[in-house]
């Protein structure tokens, strides 16, 4: 957004008093001028963001070089912190989960929803049918969904999930009481819960697809499949980059699953980066670390960023323009 | 006229219209399977006794019906309390985000101030701070300021949506510039403006925000969870987690199956208002 | 419409400012009828009827001190939202917490110095001194009062027994017994025959409980020096024991992450045949989960034959927070003495608790072991007997030997991080066939060694 010139908002020909106008910035002009209004205006996003953004960002690296129990005065501790997360075995654990997570959630959840999305905007009627059924899981809200599948993962012969796999002779499998299986299992509820929201997106997308595209491509004698190729799925090219950089920073945070599912069990196979952040303020009754919390916060904000820019970089040079 | 990838002439063969039609109609198989399903099984257990439920989850209704769970559900787990719980959280946070994004859009596009540049700027580097950095420092503040067990806890950080500050701003920003100047021209002040002419033409942006606070709101957990820890003012979302270990399973799936009700239905009516919303994020986040 | 928005907005900004001029400074909270106020922490969950109860006893109270106000708040101790409460001052005025957290939380004055009301009670000095150590700071004043304290016990759902062919009254006494019984309930049955914690810190208490039922100790302390002994012959004759029947018998049914809560709420709901827990579980798993009382069974806990070998015992401190001033601690103390200790050491007060909970059908004489004297405790047993409403046969195999059983105290060096690591190890035995012990024993040893080596 570029920066705007100042408009002048008080009538020109306002009465002055002499002198006020050589100094521009006198407060009296400047509240004659509207200033004042203007920052009255910004005063509740000021202080919202002051106090609710801004300041925590701030004292959040502050923290991260503090070793503080919220009793005693906080002390300066350097770069304890970071050394103390980046020796923590757990961090590579937890690491390894997300980006594990990351990559199943791209591949469970990426391709899905496009191929659901095409194949919606071919349908010619109650198009609104199939786009409400595949929304629909995105309503039920998340907790409610995880409990849910929680009890359809039930690993007993008699789970639901088991015992479908029964009828076509399958299972019982393990689902969450493996270190194997449980971070899939976590991934395809989360898939399941957040496909609707991005075949809505790709729906929108497809819809500004214009039509003379595609006709000039049957001109040229192109059939479905060319089409889809050197038409559709170019003309959505931007769409599929944010939903990607997206997906990956919300992979990046994930908790909910993890948190609600198996407390990041069995043995530590989905411990998340942010369970483990969560971990380490909350989870020990005396009092947590939150020096050690904060630092590995700071970390992964930093390692999510230098991510974004890379990636645009990249893709913007990819886009050959 | 709309027509999609398949050109009509195409339709015309008959092997592509098989072809299509068969995929058309599995996917609208898969759909209700995996869209419809899960809830229709849930509002199925929320009905049946425990013990069918768990030795034969996929029979329907082996031994009868259990509506008593509904009534349960409703009275010992207080559902009422915290659904109304959930909705003054919403409420709140929808009426912070709303009266943040419109004055600050306001301020920043139509009165825009010399240091107007810098407040965005500001404002837009926060997007790029994952929020869960925030998480201690900003429990923290909450707990300074003593807030903790209050909605204010809840709301007010939620007014931090730089997003929703941008999307208002760069709204603002596309008004027709006149209709500002002939109000001033007539005597109005920044205040009268705002009210009788900026707002009224805002209102759908003020949909979209209300779309994505509520939305967001409805779905938030890991924050309430910390800043309510008082039961009295949970929302569902975290009281159904701590629920599900003090209640029988037939009445745990009835509070699910009800909190899943009511925003079931409300997507139902505004169907197109949700859907709307939802490609709008991509459209803008893109 | 707009003077209301105004009105949001001024009180969306004065309000926090306000509260956090009321911030920390101990201060009484007085009502407006010169009341002193107090909340004190009731159970999260009651079924109505506990809940109905829990407010006579404290309508009692305030007849008897008609200058407190008795409020309640629902509260229960759990490891993961203990400290947020605490930072966040959102604990109620008296709570409670296990033994576990006591002396820690009275090293970082993170509870209110009682020590002098709670001596002027009666009872001060008839404390069980074994049980009253846990609410003690280091010179001795005792901050904080047991109002509970348990040894770990074999819970076994009867029915399931029965179903499968054993013996109700003959609950297995060794863990090769409860291996056989194991394997026998869920052959017969279906479902686990022998299930066990493993989350939330959990799984570290039980396999510490198993632990010290085969012999070994998780920690030796020497003075200031600390030794983790996690890697030995008894923690691995557990492991191995768990192993054999998760994975050669199979009868440790489908559910590897249960903590607390939710492997009460699998028992009651008769999907398990036998787990470790506290010997006093019987009043949460009716009043919390709804058991049925002819399913429930409990037994001694089976001890290896070796001098070493003996019951893991703790207990429930009540304490006051450090947030309320002088006139609100005595009425805390009062209040813990009323309604927690009350019951233990007075005739009255036991008979009137009895009662309460009796008409509310709550349960009442569940076997626990004295917090004060043996002699207190069994004139305690005596007063309330006509109020029992509970199945005391089906608990004879556990009260039987109760107080035969040598029992020994949690680790006391970073206990709950040291759980924490043995919630792995324990999941990890549970949910990988090819897990080998030595090493996951090698590597729990010295995490626990790096963790009990830097505080």
């Amino acid at each position: 957004m570029a920066v705007q010139s100042p408009v002048r908002a008080a009538p020109a020909t306002a009465p002055r008093e002499p002198g006020s106008a050589s100094r521009r910035r006198s407060p009296v002009s400047w509240v004659r001028r509207g200033g004042l209004s203007t920052l009255l205006f910004l005063l509740p996003l000021l202080i919202v963001f002051g106090v609710f953004s801004w300041a925590p960002i701030v004292q959040s690296v502050v923290m991260s070089f503090q070793r503080t129990n919220l009793v005693g005065p906080a002390e300066f501790v350097g770069l304890d912190n970071f050394v103390q997360v980046l020796t923590d075995p757990l961090l590579w654990t937890a690491l390894e989960n997300t980006l594990w997570f990351a990559f199943l959630a791209l591949l469970f959840g990426y391709p899905i929803p496009l191929v659901v999305a095409v194949l919606i905007s071919e349908v010619r009627a109650r198009r609104g049918l199939f786009s409400a059924l595949a929304y629909l899981p995105v309503v039920v809200p998340p907790v409610v969904a995880v409990l849910l599948w929680k009890f359809f993962y039930d690993a007993s012969p008699s789970g639901v999930f088991n015992t479908v796999l029964g009828w076509v002779g399958l299972g019982p499998w393990q689902w969450l009481q493996d270190q194997g299986s449980a971070m899939p299992a976590l991934v395809l509820e989360a898939t399941w819960a957040a496909a609707g929201g991005t075949v809505i997106i790709y729906l929108a997308a497809l819809a500004g697809v214009p039509a003379d595209l595609y006709e000039a491509a049957e001109i040229d004698g192109a059939g479905i499949w060319r089409k889809v190729w050197h038409v559709t799925l170019p003309r959505l090219r931007t769409v599929l980059l944010v939903t990607f950089i997206l997906q990956i920073i919300g992979t990046a945070q994930v908790f909910l699953e993890p948190f609600l599912f198996t407390g990041g069990g069995p043995a530590n196979s989905t411990t998340t980066l942010l369970l483990l952040i969560y971990d380490y303020a909350f989870a020990n009754s005396l009092g947590g670390d939150y020096g050690a919390a904060t630092a590995l916060s700071i970390m992964l904000a930093a390692a999510l960023a230098v991510f974004s820019v890379v990636y645009f970089r990249l893709t913007k040079s990819w886009s050959g323009s | 006229m709309s027509r999609g990838i398949v050109s009509p002439s195409e339709w015309a063969t008959a092997r592509i219209r098989v072809v299509l039609r068969t995929l058309q109609v599995l996917l609208l198989g898969g759909l209700l399977l995996t869209g419809l399903g899960p809830v229709l099984w849930l509002a199925k257990a929320a009905i049946t006794p425990t013990q069918d439920t768990l030795r034969t989850p996929l029979s329907v209704f082996p031994n009868g019906f259990d509506f008593a769970n509904l009534v349960t559900a409703w009275t010992r787990v207080e559902i009422d309390k915290h659904f109304l719980n959930t909705v003054v959280l919403a409420a709140g946070s929808w009426a912070v985000q709303i009266i943040v994004a419109t004055t600050a859009g306001y301020a920043l596009a139509v009165l825009r101030p010399r240091y107007g540049g810098l407040v965005t700027g500001v404002v837009l580097g926060t997007l790029f701070v994952p929020s869960i950095v925030l998480l201690v420092p900003l429990y923290l503040t909450v707990v300074d300021a003593g807030m903790i067990n209050t909605f204010w806890a809840v709301w007010l950080p939620s007014g931090a949506s730089a997003f929703n500050v941008v999307l208002v701003q760069r709204f603002f920003a596309g008004l027709p510039r006149e209709m500002v100047e002939a109000a001033r021209v007539d005597g109005a002040g920044p205040v009268r403006i705002f009210w009788s002419v900026v707002l009224p033409l805002s209102r759908p942006i003020i949909g979209v925000v209300s779309v994505f606070a509520v939305v967001a709101s409805w779905k938030d957990f890991l924050w309430p969870l910390l800043v309510l820890p008082d039961p009295a003012v949970q929302p569902l979302s975290v009281r159904l987690p701590a629920l599900q270990r003090y209640v029988e399973l037939d009445v745990f799936l009835a509070a699910l199956a009800i909190s899943t009700v009511i925003p079931v239905a409300l997507f139902l009516i505004f169907q197109r208002l949700f859907l709307r919303g939802g490609a709008l994020e991509g459209a803008i986040k893109g | 419409m707009k003077s209301s928005r105004i009105r949001i907005l001024t009180t969306a900004l004065v309000v926090p400012f306000a509260l956090s001029a009321c911030g920390s400074s101990p201060e009484d909270q007085v009502g407006t009828d010169g009341k002193v106020v107090i909340t004190v922490a009731i159970d999260a969950g009651l079924e109505k009827a506990a809940v109905d109860a829990f407010t006579k006893r404290a309508e009692q109270f305030e007849q008897a001190n008609p200058t407190v106000d008795v409020r309640t708040q629902e509260y229960t101790w759990t490891a993961a939202t203990f400290t947020a409460q605490l930072a966040g001052g959102t604990v109620p005025d008296v709570f409670t917490v296990p033994f576990t957290d006591g002396r820690g939380l009275i090293e970082r004055k993170q509870i209110a110095d009682v020590s002098e009301q709670v001596a002027k009670l009666p009872y001060a000095g008839a404390l069980n001194p074994n049980v009253a150590k846990a609410g003690q700071a280091a010179d001795g004043k005792q901050w904080a009062v047991p109002i509970a304290a348990y040894g770990q016990a074999l819970h076994y759902n009867r029915t399931l027994f029965r179903q499968a062919g054993l013996d109700p009254d003959k609950p297995p006494t060794t863990w090769a017994e409860v291996r056989t019984a194991a394997k026998q309930i869920t052959e017969r049955t279906g479902q686990a025959g022998y299930a066990t914690m493993t989350q939330g810190n959990t799984g570290g208490w039980i396999l510490t409980t198993l632990d010290y039922a085969f012999g070994g100790r998780t920690e030796k302390v020497d003075g200031d020096k600390a030794e983790a002994t996690i890697d030995t012959p008894e923690m691995a004759e557990v492991l191995n024991t768990l192993r054999a029947m998760r994975w050669q018998d199979n009868s440790m049914g489908a559910n590897f992450l249960y903590d607390w809560a939710g492997i009460n709420q699998d028992f009651a709901a008769g999907r398990i045949g036998m787990y470790v827990s506290g010997g006093g579980n019987y009043g949460n798993l009716v009043t919390q989960n709804g058991l049925k009382p002819e399913d429930y069974g409990v037994a001694a806990l089976p001890l290896a034959d070796k001098p070493q070998a003996g019951v893991l015992g703790g207990g429930t401190l009540a304490v006051v927070s450090p947030k309320i001033g002088d006139r609100s601690k005595d009425a805390a103390v009062k209040w813990i003495d009323f309604y927690y200790m009350g019951k233990l050491t007075d005739e009255q007060a036991a008979v009137a608790d009895a009662k309460t909970l009796a008409e509310t059908k709550q349960p009442v004489g569940v076997p626990t072991l004295p917090v004060v004297d043996r002699a207190t405790y069994d004139k305690a047993q005596q007063w309330t007997k006509p109020y029992v409403n509970i199945p005391l046969a089906q608990m004879k195999p556990y009260t039987d030997k109760m107080f035969d059983q040598p029992l020994l105290t949690e680790p006391t060096r970073s206990t709950q991080d040291v759980y924490k690591i043995l919630d792995t190890t324990v999941q990890t035995v549970l949910t990988d066939q090819s897990a080998d012990v030595a090493a996951l024993l090698a590597k729990a040893d010295a995490d626990v060694q790096n963790q009990i080596g830097r505080s």
